[in-house]
């Protein structure tokens, strides 16, 4: 672009100073023509041979002067100043020849002076036209240079900005992205950062490559926390179940001892109950063991349609022995007609069995536990609150009661029931948060979307 | 409820409490040791049996630690408020030193675990009444 404005001056200015040259020229033309009229005027004055031969001299000397100018002058001139400079060359003929023809006659036709007087006139006039036709066009050729110039440099200007703008814009939008991957990576969604592998072009797409690996990696790293998580859980429940599955394992013991020592004495209906019995205590350890395994397992989040009322179901189960233990009464309150959530049923039941240990092992002399679900039909969100009349939360814990192994159970807990819980709802585009009163309870809140039909 | 309450009974029978929420514990206990010569009331529910103790003392008590409503530590504090002289055996699934520990000074007699065997219930039982009749014989 400045190279195009640069070649463009060069010639323009070329241009000029030609002209200039040919101005030059044509004041040159002037002066000799000024100077052949001071002979005509000698003329007028003594009006004798001489002097008319000198101004015909004069004049054939101005005549070859501007002849030989001429292929200098004309391609410089424009189409007006062409046409004077030939109409001065016919009239300086003509004027010429009125002069020679005179000469040679020696006889002054009685118009002769004024002929040649307004010729001489017209010669002037009209090289003077030239010359000042001429001036202007270089003043008016260099303005135009001026405003070209000026105006180019504003163009200049105008794109330099709208580049600089769509570069800038171009930078901003790929930190926005930046900014996003950073959001979904601190919310736990490392799934949808880690999606796609791009080439990077520049040092920011090489830093979002950096963050979609580090998403890479944390997803995984994510994956064995959330089992870490769910053993923890695991270990607390399973105190539980051991007492859950001693008392059917006590009643068949019992059933099979009683048996074998009256088996004598028994009638067909009555050891058909009595294996009757023994098969129903069975059944009861299998439930118990099949839903600690499904709990227990690893699995990769699977989205299904769920009903949020039946997760609160079988967590409660699962919890169920801990809670009669502990002597919490239990008060769930979730309305039938609540629309459909799509998660992954057993994360959020870890997430409830995390919350309802919590709440058990925080009323250590029994208490209340409230679930409570509701639809928010403004945000779309299914609320679910679980409250407690236990212990509560010290206010300066609260802040870090999410983050990864902060646990105010010293060594009996791991810090990552809660930690783990967060992530969970987080990748479910759901929020969980806290309110705690010490001496007055704990109230967590967790908001899941509802499923979009 | 299985509980008689008889007026004129033998002043050698000692008089036994179970109290268990599972029915087949009170279900199984009970033949196992009327067979011994001890009269035995069963409860499946805490509240009835913590209303029995206030109407009535008995020598030996078996109950379970953990249970809805009144649990057994609970239950046995209070019986043995009422009646020192009642001694208390202890059966619970959750078996663990601590709770264990936590019965024996409260002044159980015995901690069993379940399962249990029907002959380890009836031999700790057999102490227990041996204790009791010791000092009187």
């Amino acid at each position: 672009m400045i190279f195009i404005i640069g070649i463009f001056v060069y010639l323009s200015f070329n241009n000029v100073l030609s002209k200039l040259r040919s101005i030059e020229i044509i004041d040159d033309v002037n002066i000799a023509l000024l100077e052949m009229r001071k002979a005509e005027k000698n003329y007028f004055l003594y009006r004798d041979a001489n002097a008319l031969k000198e101004l015909a001299k004069l004049g054939e000397e101005r005549y070859e002067i501007i002849q030989v100018s001429k292929s200098y002058v004309v391609p410089i001139l424009n189409k007006s100043g062409r046409k004077n400079y030939d109409r001065l060359l016919d009239i300086l003929k003509e004027y010429l020849s009125l002069a020679n023809n005179a000469i040679k006659t020696k006889e002054v036709p009685r118009d002769f002076e004024a002929k040649l007087r307004t010729m001489g006139q017209d010669l002037t006039s009209v090289s003077e036209l030239l010359l000042k036709q001429e001036r202007e066009n270089v003043s008016r050729t260099i303005n135009n240079n001026v405003l070209m110039l000026i105006t180019s440099l504003g163009v200049i200007l105008v794109i330099q900005l709208i580049l600089w703008q769509y570069f800038f814009s171009l930078i901003i939008q790929e930190l926005t992205v930046m900014e996003r991957m950073i959001k979904m990576v601190s919310e736990g969604r490392f799934h949808e950062v880690a999606v796609k592998p791009i080439l990077p072009h520049n040092e920011i797409e090489i830093a979002i490559k950096a963050i979609s690996d580090m998403a890479r990696k944390l997803e995984k790293r994510e994956d064995d926390i959330l089992q870490a998580g769910k053993l923890a859980s695991l270990g607390v429940l399973i105190s539980g179940v051991a007492h859950e599955l001693g008392n059917p394992l006590n009643n068949i013991s019992l059933m099979a001892q009683t048996y074998l020592s009256v088996y004598d004495m028994l009638g067909d209906e009555e050891k058909k109950n009595f294996m009757g019995d023994i098969y129903n205590q069975t059944e009861r350890i299998r439930k118990i063991v099949e839903n600690l395994l499904d709990f227990s397992r690893q699995k990769k989040q699977e989205l299904q349609e769920c009903d949020l009322k039946e997760i609160v179901r079988v967590s409660l189960s699962l919890v169920a022995n801990h809670l009669k233990l502990a002597k919490v009464k239990q008060h769930v309150a979730i309305p039938e007609n609540l629309p459909p959530v799509q998660v992954d049923a057993s994360q959020i039941e870890q997430v409830l069995v995390n919350l309802f240990i919590n709440a058990i092992q925080a009323m250590p002399e029994g208490g209340d536990l409230d679930v409570n679900g509701s639809y928010d039909p403004q945000s779309a969100n299914l609320i679910l609150e679980i409250r407690d009349t236990g212990i509560g939360i010290q206010k300066d814990y609260l802040p870090n009661i999410f983050d990864p192994f902060f646990t105010t159970k010293s060594t009996k807990g791991t810090g990552l029931g809660l930690s783990v819980s967060y992530g969970i709802i987080r990748q479910h585009h759901g929020d969980i948060s806290v309110e705690s009163e010490e001496g007055q309870g704990t109230r967590f809140i967790i908001k899941l979307p509802a499923m979009k039909k | 409820m299985d509980q008689t309450q008889e007026e004129n009974m033998s002043p050698d029978k000692l008089r036994i409490m179970v109290l268990d929420d599972e029915p087949i514990v009170c279900k199984r206990l009970k033949p196992a040791l009327e067979k011994l010569g001890y009269e035995v009331d069963t409860f499946t529910q805490s509240p009835e049996a913590m209303h029995q103790i206030q109407q009535t003392s008995y020598d030996i008590i078996i109950t379970d630690l953990k249970m809805k409503e009144i649990d057994g530590m609970q239950f046995l504090t209070e019986a043995k408020k009422r009646h020192p002289g009642t001694e208390v055996i202890v059966i619970t699934g959750f078996a663990t030193m601590e709770t264990a520990k936590q019965s024996f000074q409260k002044g159980v007699f015995d901690f069993i675990a379940k399962p249990f065997k029907l002959s380890e219930i009836q031999e700790v039982v057999n102490r227990a009444a041996a204790k009791i009749r010791g000092p009187a014989a």
